[in-house]
């Protein structure tokens, strides 16, 4: 009895392996689409990607009853850029092709995958860096102005309308001077740097420049200092201290020609 | 007879159905963006973008994408500024979308509706118009792009206290060939 049963459906049976074989084979090309991180992200694309390949080869826009409208964020097969980023939560939308193409190109048929996904963590420096510069920037202005009316009154400080007051004034301008620009040259050395960007345009003349006023605003106060114990003393100013004002000068100059490079266009 | 008719076609289906009619593939492409500052005026140029298009039944889908880090100016700083602002480094590829007939291949100007996603969002550009010059095989397309800061919710970076203007055109010079 049971030798006669299985050899009637031995027949269904055959059947039933050439249709589930040539099903398998008819979805092969479907799968390879669908590499993925995430085994359940790819099942229900793969539902999708059928439906829509069914939908867009023999129903030329008839609707399958039981299928949901695939909408246009989720249309098309996923690459492995869109697959990491729902996995990151991410709303990153630049892999899916255009809805009703489901052979429309993706992000990964142009670049790998690793040149594509982005990365918070470098973002993070670049805005780390950018703050700092911006800080930079916002205290090198403060010091241009502070350093204009140092040199204003200077005036007050040396030659024939020289007062005490006049130089307590350029004194105290110029203390603020220098703490301005130790401030923004803090801001610009501790901005992180960005591995693998060579310094290009005119920011080489900008840091160049560095080189110059960096020494000259060093030594300006302290050759200023110099300057008004010896003037306290009764004394004329002599030695390096009367160096003061040609070094003052020369940093004045260096300083505006750095502001200069990074302002104007050249 | 009919299992053997029925398994020969299961056995050809997929690749039927996984042919395209035609490709087309970036060959060179240019592609430059204009910002306009009270100081400066700058240009930043790439020449990295990877291209596709995929014809079928009639009509092409185009990708196009360049990771914004290509993109020189001629000032590193200014370079890494602009990657900065557009969150480059989180998203590091602007794409293009667009969708065209087939028949438009031999036309001197298109028309064109642009999908643009850029630092993390996405932008529509309709009909924008784009010159087509066909060589033999290949077709050389040039436009501009009239493309907007705030259209990528973009805060206008400044320079000394001055912002560049919300308009960043994008002039766009590309040779494609058909595979």
């Amino acid at each position: 009895m049971a030798r006669q049963f299985r050899l009637t459906a031995m027949p269904i049976v055959r059947k039933k392996i050439v249709v589930l074989s040539g099903l398998g084979l008819l979805l092969t090309p479907v799968l390879s689409f669908a590499q993925t991180a995430s085994p359940n992200v790819a099942e229900a694309s793969l539902e999708r990607a059928v439906v829509r390949a069914v939908q867009e080869e023999f129903l030329s826009g008839m609707s399958i009853p039981d299928a949901e409208p695939v909408p246009f964020a989720n249309a098309a097969f996923p690459s492995d850029l869109l697959l990491l980023a729902q996995a990151q939560g991410s709303t990153q939308q630049q892999t899916q092709p255009p809805a009703g193409n489901s052979k429309a190109p993706d992000l990964g048929d142009l670049f790998p995958t690793d040149q594509a996904q982005g990365n918070t963590q470098d973002q993070a420096r670049l805005d780390r860096r950018s703050h700092m510069l911006k800080m930079h920037q916002r205290y090198g202005l403060i010091t241009l102005g502070a350093m204009a009316a140092t040199i204003a009154v200077s005036g007050l400080a040396a030659g024939k309308n020289n007062t005490a007051t006049g130089r307590d004034i350029h004194g105290a301008l110029g203390s603020v001077t220098a703490d301005m620009y130790f401030m923004a040259a803090y801001y610009a050395i501790r901005a992180p740097r960005i591995p693998g960007t060579p310094v290009r345009g005119p920011i080489r003349l900008h840091k160049a420049l560095a080189w110059i006023h960096g020494p000259g605003m060093i030594l300006t106060p302290i050759l200023g200092a110099m300057a008004l114990a010896q003037e306290q003393n009764g004394q004329k100013v002599h030695g390096i201290a009367s160096a003061h004002s040609a070094v003052a000068a020369v940093t004045y100059t260096s300083f505006g020609l750095a502001f200069l490079s990074v302002a104007i266009k050249f | 007879m009919n299992q053997r008719m029925l398994l020969t076609f299961l056995l050809l289906a997929p690749c039927l159905f996984a042919q395209a009619d035609s490709q087309w593939v970036l060959d060179q492409s240019t592609l430059s963006y204009h910002v306009s500052h009270a100081l400066h005026q700058t240009d930043g140029v790439s020449h990295a973008a990877r291209g596709k298009g995929v014809c079928q039944a009639g009509r092409c889908d185009f990708l196009i994408a360049v990771p914004v880090k290509s993109f020189d100016s001629g000032d590193s700083n200014r370079d890494l500024h602009t990657l900065q602002v557009t969150r480059g480094a989180q998203f590091p590829l602007v794409s293009v979308r667009t969708r065209l007939p087939e028949s438009l291949a031999g036309s001197a100007t298109i028309q064109s509706d642009l999908q643009i996603t850029f630092a993390g969002q996405t932008a529509e550009y309709k009909q924008v118009p784009f010159q087509l010059v066909t060589q033999g095989k290949q077709i050389k397309i040039s436009g501009t792009i009239p493309a907007k800061l705030t259209d990528f919710k973009i805060d206008p970076p400044s320079l000394l206290a001055i912002p560049v203007k919300n308009e960043i055109p994008v002039k766009v010079e590309m040779t494609w060939h058909a595979e």
